[in-house]
C-alpha cells in the first residue's frame, strides 16, 4: 500500500507598515493595517474560500477516501477571525469532516526554536491552545515554521511528545534514497519523519503552469500515473505546499481547480494507493532508515537551509534584536506587549529583508509589500526601536 | 594587418582639476580606449607629470609655435557653424564655465539662437601668442571661457589639419563647436559625449546659448553618447534627439587604495558631501534633511567639502536655523584630504536634483562608505545598494541616514554587496561598450 500524504501550509503574517524614524518613541501602533486586511480579503476569495469549499465537497464525494492535512499559523487565525471569520467557518466544517487534520506549529510561525527554546514551547503551547478552542483537536504531528528542521529540532519536538514532524527531502542528506518512506533520526527516537517529495510536490506547486515546463499540461490522470510508478518503493507520498497554491500562486486559468477536482479519483484508480493524513502515515508504516540532518533545512531556496531569513547581517542583527528583549517583555508581564513581542519573530519580516535575489533588474523576483529588502530591515529596525522604548518606559 | 581606428578626442579639462567628473572621466576612457584605437587627445591645458601610457597627448598650451602668424576668420561662406555674439559676450558679466550657473544676481544676457544651425564666427584676428596666452591661464574655468572657446575652436581645426583621424569624440558642450567644424571639414563621423547638460545645471526649460550648443553638438552628431540612462532620457525629453542614436555608457572608477580613520571625536557621525555647492547638487536638501536628523542624532555633523555659488546661501539658511553646530564646511579640499575625509566620514549623502552621473558616490563606496542618493542621478543606476530618494524627499533621506548610522546590520549589508557591484565598474566595459557598439558602427 502507498499512501498520498497532503500537507498545505496556511499562513499570513501581520506585516509591519512603513514606519519613520521620526515615529519612535510616539507610535506604538506597527501593522500595517490595511495592507494586511486587503490581503486576507483577497486571499481568502480566490484561495481559501474556493479551495475549501472545494475540498469539502471531494471529502464528502469519495466518502472518506480523500484525506488532508493543515498547519495554520496562530497569526493567520487571528487574521482570519479579525477579517474574514467565514475563513474560520469552512476550515471547521472541513475538519468536522474526520478527514482533516490539523497539525501543530509555532503560533507566531517564527524562528524560535533557534533562538530561545523556553520561546518556543510557549509558542507551541498557544497555539496549540488556538487550536484546541477553535477545532476541538489536539495535534500530534509537528511543523517547524518553513519546515525549518534538524536532528536538535526532532528531537526536541519528539521530547514533547509528538509522534511525526514535517521536514525537507534534502538531496545531498538523502544521498540517492527515496523520500517515500517514513524515516527515523540518528539517536532512534520515536518520532518518525515526514520528507516532503520535493519533486512531485514542486510539479504541482511550482511547475503546473509554466509553459517552457517539458511536461505541461499536467493533468490529474498524468500526475497519477507519475504516483502510481512509485509502486513497490514508496509508503508515502508527501505532497507538501503552500495553500495558496490553489488560486493564488497559480491563478484558476491555469486550470489547477480542475486538476484537483479530478485528482483524488485518478489516484484511487489503483487500488494499492490511497490518502492518508501525517498521523495516519506514522501509525501505518515502519520507520525505514535514518535521515541524518545535522545543520538546520527548510523548504526554502534551491539551498534548502536557513539562509532566507538569516544569510545577511541586517537579518541577523534584527533577528538577534528581537529575541535579546525576552527578558525585558517577560518582566513587564503585560500580555499585548508579549503579543506585540511576538508578532514581530515572524519569520516574513526577516524574509522580506533577504538581499538573495536583489539586484535592480530583479524586481519581478521580489515578493514583498516592500520596494528594497532595505526598506524592510529600516522600518522593521525603528519600531523595535520604538518597542525597546515602550519596554523601557 | 589591419591598422587600428584613429580617434581624436577632444577633451576640455585634462588631467583632473577636482572642479567636477568631466576631467576624470575623460582620462579614465582616454586611458582604457587606447588600449583599442589609436588615441590623440586635445587639452588646453596638460601637467607632464601625468602618465599617458598609450596616448597622445596635446596640451594646447605646449605647442610651440615658432612663427607668430595671426589666426585669420575662416572662410565663412561655406561653413554652417556660427556661436553667436562672442564680442558681445565678453561685456556681459556672465560666469561661464563648463558647469554654467546662472546665480539670480548676475545680469544674464540670454541670447536664443532661433536658427537651427550654428555658425563659427571668429570675431577677432587673434595673435597666436594671444591665442596661447589664454590657455596658460590657471583658471581655465574663468570669465573668459567663450572667448577660449572659440580660439580652442581655431586652433584645434588648426591642429587637426595634421593629424589623421577616422573618428571625432568630444566631450561635453565647450567642444561641441569644434567637433562639428572638424566633421564638415573632414567628413569624418561624429560622436558627442554627454557628461552634463544645461538642462541638470539650471533647469530643464532653460534655452540659452549653452542649451542651443549642446543641441547643435547632438543633432550633427552621428552617435550621443550620455553617461547615464537618466540623462539619456533627458535628451530625449529636453533636447528632441532621437533616442536610436544614443547609446548609454556608463562611467567607469580607478581602483584606489582605500583606508580607514578614526574621528577625533569618536562620538561623532559624518555625513559627508562632496562637490560643487550649486543648484544642481541639491544644497537646500541637505540642509531641510539635517533640521529633521538633528533632532534625533544630537552627534550627528554635515561635512559640506566643495565650494559654489550656492554655498553663500546654505550657510546663511544654517545660520539662520542656529545648526551651524551641527556643519562643517571645509571649502575647497585636496584629492589627499578628500581620503582623509571619506575614510572617517559614517555615510555618503548626494541629494542632487539632476545628476548625470555622480562620480563622487563611487569614489565614497570605494572607501566602504555607504551612500544616501537621489534617485535622480545616473549613478543610481550601477548602485542596488546605496539607498535612494527621490531628491524631494528629505523625510526619506533623514530616514536613511538614521537607519545607516544606527543600525550596524544595514551599514554591514550595504557596504558588503557595493563592494561587488563596484566590481562590474570599470572603464574597460565603458571602453569596450564605445569600441564594439559605436565605433564600429562606423565602419
Amino acid at each position: 500500500m502507498t499512501s498520498v500524504c497532503f500537507y498545505f501550509q496556511v499562513h499570513q503574517p501581520f506585516r509591519i507598515k512603513p514606519y519613520s524614524f521620526e515615529e519612535i518613541g510616539h507610535n506604538h501602533f506597527y501593522e500595517y493595517d490595511e495592507q494586511n486586511r486587503n490581503i486576507m480579503d483577497k486571499v481568502s476569495d480566490k484561495c481559501y474560500l474556493r479551495t475549501n469549499a472545494l475540498m469539502l465537497e471531494l471529502i464528502k464525494k469519495h466518502e472518506g477516501k480523500f484525506r488532508i492535512s493543515y498547519s495554520i499559523s496562530g497569526v493567520c487565525l487571528e487574521q482570519f477571525e479579525m477579517y474574514k471569520p467565514e475563513v474560520i467557518q469552512s476550515f471547521k466544517d472541513l475538519v468536522a469532516t474526520g478527514c482533516v487534520e490539523i497539525l501543530s506549529e509555532t503560533y507566531y510561525h517564527s524562528l524560535s526554536f533557534f533562538y530561545s527554546k523556553k520561546e518556543f514551547e510557549r509558542q507551541v503551547q498557544k497555539h496549540a491552545d488556538k487550536v484546541f478552542s477553535l477545532f476541538g483537536v489536539k495535534p500530534t504531528v509537528f511543523r517547524n515554521t518553513e519546515l525549518m528542521f534538524s536532528n536538535e529540532v526532532a528531537s526536541y519536538i519528539s521530547n514533547m511528545g509528538y509522534i511525526g514532524i514535517i521536514c525537507e527531502g534534502v538531496d545531498r542528506l538523502l544521498q540517492g534514497r527515496t523520500p517515500n518512506f517514513v524515516y527515523q533520526t540518528p539517536n532512534h527516537e520515536p518520532i518518525g519523519l515526514l520528507l516532503k517529495n520535493y519533486s512531485l510536490s514542486d510539479d504541482m506547486a511550482f511547475r503546473f503552469s509554466n509553459r517552457d515546463w517539458k511536461d505541461f499540461p499536467l493533468t490529474a490522470p498524468k500526475f497519477a500515473r507519475w504516483v502510481h510508478e512509485t509502486a513497490g518503493n514508496a509508503e508515502t507520498i508527501n505532497l507538501f505546499m503552500d495553500y495558496e497554491t490553489f488560486g493564488e500562486h497559480q491563478w484558476p486559468e491555469t486550470g489547477i481547480f480542475d486538476f484537483l477536482e479530478y485528482l483524488p479519483s485518478e489516484i484511487l484508480r489503483h487500488p494499492d494507493f490511497d490518502f492518508k493524513t501525517p498521523s495516519e502515515v506514522i501509525r501505518a508504516y515502519p520507520k525505514r532508515e535514518v535521515y541524518d540532518v545535522p545543520y538546520p533545512t527548510s523548504w526554502a531556496d534551491s539551498e534548502r537551509d536557513l539562509s532566507a531569513w538569516l544569510e545577511n547581517r541586517m537579518q541577523q542583527q534584527a533577528l538577534h534584536s528581537v529575541y535579546s528583549l525576552e527578558e525585558a517583555v517577560l518582566k513587564t508581564g503585560n500580555e499585548a506587549l508579549l503579543h506585540t513581542w511576538g508578532k514581530l519573530q515572524t519569520s516574513d519580516h526577516f524574509y522580506y529583508m533577504s538581499t538573495k535575489f536583489w539586484s535592480d533588474g530583479d524586481v519581478h523576483k521580489y515578493f514583498s509589500p516592500f520596494d528594497s529588502p532595505y526598506d524592510a530591515a529600516i522600518f522593521y529596525m525603528n519600531v523595535l526601536s520604538d518597542f525597546k522604548f515602550t519596554l523601557g518606559a | 594587418m589591419k591598422s587600428k581606428l584613429k580617434v581624436l578626442t577632444l577633451g576640455w579639462e585634462f588631467p583632473p582639476l577636482l572642479t567636477g567628473g568631466l576631467g576624470i572621466a575623460c582620462y579614465g576612457l582616454a586611458k582604457a580606449l587606447s588600449k583599442k584605437v589609436d588615441l590623440t587627445v586635445l587639452v588646453p591645458q596638460s601637467y607632464t607629470g601625468l602618465p599617458t601610457e598609450n596616448f597622445q597627448l596635446i596640451g594646447l598650451n605646449h605647442i610651440p609655435f615658432t612663427h607668430k602668424e595671426t589666426i585669420k576668420e575662416r572662410n565663412l561662406e561655406e561653413i554652417q557653424y556660427r556661436l553667436e555674439d562672442f564680442a558681445t559676450v565678453e561685456k556681459i558679466d556672465i560666469e561661464l564655465n563648463p558647469y554654467p550657473v546662472y546665480s539670480p544676481f548676475t545680469k544674464t544676457k540670454i541670447s536664443a539662437e532661433k536658427n537651427n544651425v550654428l555658425l563659427m564666427e571668429p570675431v577677432m584676428e587673434l595673435k597666436a601668442s594671444e591665442a596661447f596666452a589664454l590657455f596658460q591661464d590657471k583658471d581655465i574655468y574663468g570669465p573668459n571661457i567663450m572667448r577660449k572657446v572659440a580660439a580652442y575652436t581655431e586652433v584645434v581645426c588648426r591642429l587637426a589639419e595634421n593629424i589623421e583621424f577616422d573618428i571625432i569624440h568630444c566631450h561635453d558642450w565647450i567642444t561641441f563647436a569644434a567637433g562639428i567644424k572638424l566633421k564638415e571639414a573632414s567628413g569624418k563621423p561624429l560622436v558627442v559625449h554627454i557628461h552634463s547638460l544645461e538642462s541638470d545645471r539650471v533647469h530643464p526649460d532653460a534655452r540659452n546659448d549653452v542649451y542651443y550648443l549642446e543641441q547643435q553638438g547632438m543633432q550633427m552628431a552621428d552617435r550621443v553618447l550620455p553617461v547615464s540612462d537618466f540623462t539619456r532620457q533627458n535628451i530625449i525629453q529636453y533636447y528632441g534627439i532621437p533616442g536610436d542614436k544614443i547609446t548609454t555608457v556608463h562611467n567607469g572608477i580607478e581602483p584606489v587604495e582605500k583606508f580607514k580613520n578614526k574621528k577625533d571625536k569618536p562620538g561623532e557621525k559624518w555625513v559627508v558631501f562632496l562637490g560643487r555647492v550649486t543648484r544642481q547638487k541639491g544644497p537646500y536638501m541637505i540642509f531641510e534633511t539635517a533640521l529633521k536628523l538633528i533632532k534625533r542624532m544630537p552627534e550627528v555633523k554635515f561635512y559640506v567639502a566643495g565650494l559654489g555659488d550656492q554655498l553663500g546661501h546654505l550657510k546663511y539658511l544654517v545660520e539662520q536655523n542656529n545648526i551651524q553646530d551641527y556643519f562643517v564646511f571645509t571649502g575647497f579640499i585636496s584629492k589627499a584630504e578628500v581620503g582623509e575625509l571619506l575614510s572617517r566620514a559614517d555615510v555618503y549623502f548626494m541629494p542632487s536634483i539632476s545628476e548625470p552621473f555622480g562620480l563622487s558616490a563611487l569614489e565614497a563606496a570605494q572607501f566602504d562608505v555607504p551612500c544616501v542618493i537621489s534617485k535622480q542621478s545616473g549613478v543610481s543606476e550601477l548602485m542596488p545598494n546605496a539607498l535612494k530618494a527621490d531628491f524631494w524627499d528629505t523625510n526619506k533621506f533623514s530616514d536613511l541616514l538614521y537607519a545607516v548610522m544606527n543600525f550596524e546590520g544595514i551599514k554591514e549589508t550595504l557596504v558588503g554587496l557595493t563592494r561587488k557591484d563596484l566590481e562590474k565598474i570599470n572603464w574597460e566595459i565603458a571602453a569596450t561598450t564605445i569600441f564594439e557598439k559605436v565605433y564600429k558602427d562606423f565602419f
